[in-house]
């Protein structure tokens, strides 16, 4: 077990079984973000606030597209079963606490793309020397980069205003995602020999 | 339950905050007098590494540990308060024991430090904020801003790009030009962005500790770099000014980020500070002095009749 990728093959790319088990696992959440986003989207935008939806709902699309086309994919058993968990994790849970259906609608999906955005680092199980120039090691990279700018749509919504006299039921829905989905993450890498510490 | 992108020793030891957990380490003689260091935003515990060393060589205890949101400790989704770094480092001196406890911490940690003297000082032996401010002036304020945004549309290796010529100096980073992607690393693989941010929005609703400083009342040695333009030496001069036993150490030809660049000074002088507050010799008076340029020197008053917050040989006004 390691705490990167590897070993890379000679010319230091990710070993197929691994890229696979990752895009995989991206695909599934950043495609249920995709659609759960396209879902909410108008067809006219009403609020300046959904132009941002409207970037999130084809940055997501972008980064399946990027993946489905930069994994070296070999056949992968276990994706059944993970697959089947994954997309359940990802259906809208709406924050109970708060009464407004269409605000905790939004409140729910925000937490999961939050968790998602922030908590998921593929970049991070890069080894120091894998191939910059390979696509998928650049894949990689670009979600994570992404990422790190998608996130900023879900920070306004959940540090806002309209969520303020809800702030502890969104932030234990926050902290709860986050766990569920870490924990979704780490079982999916623990499956190709890259470990990660639970700290409970 | 959170699930860490790095290898973690088993045996690390972790305080619990309400459902966070802190994550920390004590070296050294049990019951010899200790240090507790506090991390900068960006760092984590694992860079105080060389004083750890040095000051366990000299008899002192030391106690590191990660901030909330940094490194191994766990990282609050949406909010992190001020508050809770200072109930973290409570519950971490809680841990020490009765003896004699001093506490230091470089810039955002600095401040973590100030907090905490304020609101526990009794419980403290010593005090020695370090490239640290009480208050945000315009500069910083909007220095501050700038560096979110970077960290925003960045990322964290942006912010770094940001911090790294900023706060440490041309000798330090020269030789490691062609591999500062290596120097960087660490600092990103254990930091987040999220959760830099959380702690950059701690300031959000900052308050001015200026008031509040006279009422530290332990010995206190501020320590400011000579070119830090961050947090320049007029924020260092209202701690200087503020705090009643206090004297401001001005080290020569460092930037922010000198406990990085100068470790063994750095330590030298925590460690001699320490003794003389242990040994009933510190006499803070609200001096100026100018540290050695190495470790093991001593240290020069700043040259009477100058004024120090200048970058010119100008006079001082007599108040």
């Amino acid at each position: 077990m390691s705490a990167f990728f590897g070993p890379l093959d000679p010319e230091r790319r990710v070993p197929p079984r691994q890229q696979t088990r990752i895009a995989a696992f991206l695909i599934s959440a950043h495609g249920a973000l995709a659609r759960q986003y396209a879902f909410a989207l108008p067809a006219k935008l009403d609020s300046a606030w959904q132009t941002e939806m409207n970037a999130q709902v084809f940055r997501e699309t972008e980064i399946v597209s990027l993946l489905l086309r930069a994994t070296s994919w070999v056949p992968d058993l276990a994706l059944g079963y993970m697959g089947a968990c994954w997309e359940a994790a990802w259906l809208p849970a709406p924050v109970e606490a708060i009464p407004d259906p269409a605000l905790a609608t939004a409140a729910g999906l925000a937490t999961l793309a939050h968790a998602v955005h922030a908590g998921i680092r593929p970049a991070a199980l890069l080894p120091v020397d894998a191939n910059a120039n390979d696509p998928f090691v650049m894949a990689l990279r670009r979600i994570e980069f992404e990422s790190g700018r998608l996130l900023q749509a879900q920070i306004l919504l959940l540090k806002g205003a309209d969520l303020a006299p809800f702030r502890d039921a969104v932030s234990a829905t926050l902290e709860r995602r986050h766990t569920e989905i870490g924990k979704l993450w780490g079982d999916a890498l623990a499956g190709i020999g890259i470990t990660t510490v639970p700290a409970e | 339950m959170r699930v860490l992108n790095l290898p973690l020793d088993a045996a690390m030891p972790f305080l619990n905050h309400g459902s966070y957990r802190i994550r920390y380490e004590i070296d050294g003689p049990a019951n010899a007098p200790t240090y507790v260091l506090v991390n900068g935003l960006t760092q984590y515990a694992e860079l105080w590494t060389a004083y750890r060393d040095a000051l366990v060589a000299r008899e002192f205890r030391v106690a590191t540990f990660d901030l909330l949101g940094q490194g191994a400790s766990d990282k609050p989704a949406l909010f992190i308060r001020q508050d809770d770094q200072v109930a973290a480092l409570h519950l971490l001196i809680g841990k020490l024991g009765d003896g004699p406890v001093f506490l230091s911490g470089i810039s955002f940690g600095g401040l973590i430090a100030l907090r905490y003297a304020i609101a526990h000082g009794k419980r403290l032996a010593g005090l020695v904020p370090m490239s640290c401010f009480a208050e945000l002036p315009p500069q910083l304020l909007l220095l501050g801003n700038a560096l979110r945004t970077g960290l925003i549309l960045g990322g964290t290796s942006y912010l770094q790009d940001l911090l790294l010529p900023m706060n440490l100096s041309d000798q330090w980073l020269k030789p490691l030009l062609d591999r500062l992607d290596s120097v960087k690393r660490q600092g990103w693989l254990v930091n987040d962005v999220y959760a830099l941010q959380n702690l950059m929005e701690s300031f959000l609703d900052f308050e001015p500790l200026t008031p509040l400083l006279p009422s530290i009342a332990v010995p206190t040695m501020i320590l400011n770099g000579e070119f830090d333009f961050l947090t320049p030496r007029a924020l260092h001069e209202t701690l200087r000014v503020q705090i009643p036993n206090s004297s401001l150490v001005i080290i020569p030809r460092a930037y922010h980020a000198f406990t990085l660049e100068k470790p063994a000074l750095t330590a030298d002088l925590l460690a001699c500070f320490a003794q003389d507050v242990l040994a009933g010799n510190w006499q803070g008076d609200k001096a100026v002095w100018i540290a050695p340029e190495e470790a093991g020197g001593t240290l020069a008053p700043f040259p009477a009749g100058y004024d120090h917050l200048r970058a010119i040989p100008v006079q001082g006004v007599t108040p």
